[in-house]
Formats: C-alpha cells, structure tokens, sequence
C-alpha cells in the first residue's frame, strides 16, 4: 500500500468533469484507490464518480490518496500526475 | 387590442449580447414523483425497469456527447462523459436498488430518495462552482426518471428567432437544443458558473439567468429582448425600445469587428509592455499566415529557401521578385530578409568536404567567399526594397569585422545601381547574434549594425556544443541551460545600452513559456512560426513582466539546465495557473 498527500490544484475544485477524468483513469488501475480528506471527515472511493463528487473538494483541499494492489504504485503516479496537472483543465472557464 | 405592456425584468447576464427574437417556452424536465408501494413480487420487475432506464439514459448521453464534442467540442462535451460515468456508478445503482427491495419502492420514488441524499450533500457546500455541480447529479437522475415514465426527452427544432425561456436549463437538454437556432437563453435559475451559462458563452448565444419568477410571465411567441450586458431581459418591448435595441445590437457588431482588428496589434502585458509579435517564414505557403495570425511583419525571411538542391542559384530577377513579394505579405511593418544561411543540407555546390559543416564555412563565411552570391542577393534586397520596406540581417556573425565586410559590399551595391540609375530602397543591416562569441562581443557588435537578431536555436546548438540532428546527444540539448539563459540576458541588455531594436527569433519566441521567459529578460520583439502567434500573444497577454523578471533573475542563479526547467516549471504554474499548466511547460527529463 502507498500513500501520498495530494492538493487540488484546478481553479474549479473537483468538480464532475475533474472528477470523471480521475475516475476514467483510476478505473484504469486494478489496486484499491482510496481519496480520504486530511481531517478524516470524508473518503471516497477514486473509481466511483459518485463517491469523488461527495468529498466536495475544492480548489486547495488537501486529500490523503492511498493505494493497494499489484499495480500501486503506477496507480499512485497516475493519479498525482492528474492532480498536479489541475486536472489538465486550469487553463479553461476563466473570466 | 391596446398594446402588451412593456415589462423589464433583472436577472444577471452570463453571456454577452442583444438579441431581439419570439419566446420558446421549455419546461426544464424537473417532474413531480410519487411513491407507490409494490408488492413482493413485483420487486424484480421493478428492479429491471430500473435497469433498463439506466441503459436507456447511457445510450441517449453517448449520442448527446457525440453531438456536444462537435458543436462544442471536446472540453465541454467531457461533462456528458462525467454524467455518463454518474449513470453507471455503481454506488448510485446500488443504493436505489437496494431502497427498492428493502422499501418496497417504485423505481421513482427511490431514484427521488437517493438523488435528495446526495444532492443535499452538495447544496451545503460553501464553494459556488462546486455547489452548481450538483445539477449534474440532478441531471442524471431527471434523465433517468424520464426514462422510467417512457417518455421521449424533449427535443425541438426551433424556429430561427427562437429565445429559450425555462426556469432552469440542465446541461444535457441544452446540449440537446438544435443550437443552431437558438439565438438566446433566458432562466429563472443559474448563476455565472452554471452549466447554462458555460455552455452559452462556449457556444456564444446571449444569455441571462437567474430571472426567479420570469417564467410565468412569458408566453411562447411573445417578443422579448435579451441585454445581456444590463443584465436585463425586456417582454413585449415597445416600437421604440426596439428600435433603440436594434441600434444597440449593430453598434455591438460593429465594436466585435473592431476587436478582432485589435488582436493584430502588439501583445500587451498585465502591467503595459508591449511585445511585437512577427512571423518566420520560409515557404510561400506560409505567406498567409502573416495576416491570418496577426503578425506585425516578417522577422525572420529565410531566403535559403529560393535554392533548390537540383537547381541551384536563381538568377537577381527572380529573387527581385520573391524579395519583393516577400515585402508585399509583410507591409507597413516590413520584412527582413536573412542572406542565404548556407553550408548545411541545401548547397548549390558540394561541401561534402566539410569534415564539420556547422563550424565549417556556411551562412555570412561562405557569402564573403563566394562574393558574387552575396552581391547578387544584396542587388535584389536593394531593389526589392523601393517596392516596401525591407531589411538584412547578416547569418553567423562572429564579431565586427564579418559585419564591416558584408556592410562594405553592400555599399559598393548601393552604388553601382545608382550608377546604373536602378531604383533602390535603403535597407537596414542587423546581425543574427547566435554563436557564443557574438554573444560576448555585441556591445561591440551593437556599435555597427542597426539591430540585433537572437537565433536561439544555433545559440543552443554552439555553446552547449550539442548537435541538434544527433539523437545520441539530444539528453545535453537544454534550451534552458543558465549558460544560454546569461547569453540572452548579455545580448539583450548590449542591445537596449546601445539603443538598438532587438528581434528574438529562434524557436524559444514559438513557446509561450519560453516567451514569457524572454519578455522577463527584456525581450520586447519576437518573431516565430506564425500559427504559434495567437497562443503567444495569449500567454504575454496575461502575464505581469515584473513578475516574469524575478523569475528569470533566480533562473540566472540555478546551476543547471534541470534546476531551472523545474523552477520555470513551478512557479509559472504558481504564479499564472489559468495560462501555464503542465501541458505548455517544459517537462522534466531526469537523466537516465
């Protein structure tokens, strides 16, 4: 199992489209993947949509990602990649 | 009849834009659910009607974001993809299966119960946009309670002055709207980042929200006017309020042509620098592009290109005449012609000799050599030159003495053709500072040429020592190698102490983040591919060049090319979030 702090970074927060871009990938993975927010209130699972939305994170929210399974840590990678990028999205809808 | 009253309404304009056109009124698909309790028996019939409306939905949002991704295109059409993965999440499925059979619920009522749950999760939210995401998650579930009622999802030709008048629009029946048509969008619900109103403003339709009651009002086929900028909406406005929106809408058009005139201009930075934008070019075919971008003239015309292997040299007439179309495509903002950069691949004569052709005679070497081929070019440059305004800038100058040469041929030109009483133009003289030794030698260099020309590719090339052709060394080609970061420092700071323009025109100008980094070192003028214009002047655009100074100042610190591709890498993601994301920064290429 890895662990690994992770920001989100995208202007927006994880919103549904930041969030059907993470779930795509994470179900991309065969290891556990797990979102839990640093204060413990809320986690989700990163392969259901439905649970990421319920974690309302937005911009700046700190979330501790956890994985386990044979493909962890690639897993891992992924998913940090895709936080740090802002979800490949930071530079839309901006007014 | 007395006329209708006129009745103003204020809502809040999302999307900006006057439109004089008839209401459509649509229902925004919210419907009213009621529990029914079924029967033991009937729990597994109940539990595949569910399903089949699942299916159901996921077949009619795969089609409406096939639609979005070509009428919208790919960014907008992904919320259809996000309301696709929330149709077949598996938690959502399983809990309104699960109320079903332990409720003993109809399909609705349980869709209701668990669409409620989740979406009073969200309604709590502080975050605004993150908030107005939970029509996404009401979306699906209407979807998938129309569904369920076997009803087909309203979907309307409109008539071409059609004004969508609803009490809240969900993304996927505006993606469903023959949007073609629709000429404005008006709704009681909504705010600034709602769906609606992204989606309006991608697609450009004038759009107001947040109207609360104005639904009721409105009748299909009243005459309404959308004002988006006065975030006003206007019902059976009178002859004279028309007329006076009519002029309004005009002016409006008028003010968009202007606007587009304006991105031709400098790039202009957040606090006022202005940056001129010019085009590379090399082929006729690309020509177009010097309008079509915007670009302020030619800064870099690579005449080598006139040669043919085959053919070799083309006679003064016919240069004449590409020079003088070159000058043409450029206009008032002129065009300088670089003489032929040659002694690499395309070589009239056979230089397979050259053990080393890149530090071998090739670009201003081989034109002091092979004289009659500078004379010739520099007669046509001249001439060409009384057609519009055009320029020279010397290739591989090492020091002053290449550029006194070249200057005194260019002189003796000059005066045989107002011997001959040939008509000329004056050109000006720059050199292509691109060996580390112009680099160090330019405030001399500045004292005899006109203007300086920074090749940031050949710089590269010559004081990393890397061949940019060998893959085996391409791991040490560093554009953002410190030693290349002081070179262009050195050269831009001896040209402004000399009062000379300084043109950067290497492939650097075509990164936006490269280019951000050279408005940091000073750089005001910058040539490139034209197509790379409009992403460039996007990036300067939004850039503060004090902020980009400090960075290129602690770029100058680092001590290697790693260190500063990720200092660049961090703090313009830091510092410019809505223009820099990992995508348009220099990646990381930890050595093997």
């Amino acid at each position: 199992m890895v662990e690994r702090t992770l920001t989100v970074q995208g202007r927006l927060g994880l919103h549904a489209r930041a969030a059907a871009k993470l779930v795509r990938v994470a179900n991309g993975f065969r290891s556990n993947l797990r979102l839990e927010r640093i204060d413990g209130s809320a986690e989700a699972d990163a392969k259901s949509i439905l649970s990421v939305l319920m974690l309302a994170a937005s911009r700046g929210t700190e979330l501790r990602a956890m994985a386990d399974g044979d493909d962890e840590q690639e897993a891992m990678n992924a998913m940090e990649e895709l936080f740090f990028s802002g979800f490949g999205e930071l530079q839309q809808e901006v007014k | 009849m007395p006329p209708l009253e006129e009745i103003h309404w204020q809502g809040l304009g999302v999307s900006e834009g006057i439109v004089i056109g008839r209401v459509l009124r649509m229902h925004s698909g919210t419907r009213y659910v009621y529990r029914a309790r079924i029967d033991e028996a009937d729990i597994e019939r109940e539990l595949r009607r569910f399903r089949a409306a699942v299916r159901l939905g996921a077949r009619q949002l795969q089609k409406i974001k096939e639609r979005a991704e070509v009428q919208l295109g790919k960014d907008h059409a992904y919320i259809f993809d996000a309301h696709l993965l929330l149709l077949e999440d598996k938690k959502l499925i399983r809990d309104v299966e699960a109320y079903i059979v332990e409720e003993r619920a109809n399909a609705e009522w349980a869709l209701k119960v668990v669409g409620d749950q989740l979406l009073s999760v969200y309604s709590e939210i502080k975050d605004e946009y993150l908030r107005e995401r939970g029509s996404d998650i009401d979306d699906v579930v209407q979807r998938l309670l129309v569904a369920l009622s076997g009803e087909r999802p309203p979907h309307r030709n409109l008539s071409h002055d059609a004004v969508i008048v609803s009490q809240d629009l969900l993304p996927s029946a505006v993606a469903e709207l023959d949007l073609n048509f629709a000429r404005a969008i008006a709704t009681d619900a909504g705010g600034w980042t709602s769906h609606t109103a992204i989606i309006a403003r991608a697609l450009g339709i004038p759009a107001v929200v947040g109207l609360r009651d104005f639904y009721r009002r409105a009748r299909t086929g009243d005459s309404i006017i959308i004002d988006s900028s006065n975030n006003e909406v206007i019902l059976n406005p009178s002859p004279a309020t028309t007329e006076h929106y009519r002029h309004e809408a005009d002016r409006l058009s008028q003010r968009g042509r202007t606007e587009a005139l304006a991105e031709r201009g400098p790039a202009r930075t957040t606090d006022g620098i202005e940056i001129i934008l010019r085009a590379n070019v090399e082929l006729p075919t690309e020509f177009a592009g010097v309008t079509r971008y915007g670009a302020m003239g030619i800064g870099l015309y690579r005449s080598e290109f006139l040669l043919s292997p085959r053919a070799g040299l083309i006679t003064e007439d016919q240069q004449y005449a590409a020079y003088a179309d070159v000058a043409r495509v450029a206009g008032e903002a002129g065009a300088i012609v670089r003489l032929f950069d040659l002694g690499g691949e395309r070589n009239p004569e056979s230089w397979d000799g050259q053990q080393n052709p890149a530090l071998g005679l090739r670009a201003i070497r081989f034109g002091l050599r092979q004289q009659e081929v500078m004379r010739e070019q520099m007669r046509a440059i001249l001439r060409a030159a009384a057609e519009g305004k055009l320029d020279i800038v010397l290739p591989m100058v090492t020091d002053v003495d290449d550029v006194r040469r070249a200057r005194a041929i260019l002189q003796e030109e000059e005066a045989g053709l107002q011997q001959r009483s040939v008509p000329f133009g004056r050109v000006r003289v720059g050199a292509m500072i691109e060996i580390p030794a112009a680099v160090l030698t330019a405030d001399k260099i500045a004292r005899v040429v006109d203007f300086f020309e920074l090749g940031t590719n050949d710089l590269v090339q010559y004081t990393l020592a890397v061949d940019r052709g060998n893959d085996q060394v391409a791991e040490w080609f560093r554009t953002l190698h410190p030693a290349v970061l002081q070179e262009i420092e050195h050269s831009l700071r001896a040209a402004r102490e000399a009062g000379i323009q300084a043109i950067v025109c290497g492939e650097m100008a075509s990164t936006p983040a490269y280019a951000v980094l050279l408005a940091g070192f000073g750089a005001t003028d910058l040539s490139m591919t034209p197509a790379s214009i409009p992403r460039v002047r996007h990036a300067l655009n939004n850039i503060d060049s004090n902020a980009a100074r400090e960075i290129c100042l602690d770029c100058l610190q680092c001590e290697a090319a790693e260190e500063v591709e990720t200092l660049v890498r961090k703090r313009f993601l830091a510092k410019w979030p809505q223009v820099f994301s990992v995508r348009n920064l220099p990646a990381s290429r930890k050595r093997q």
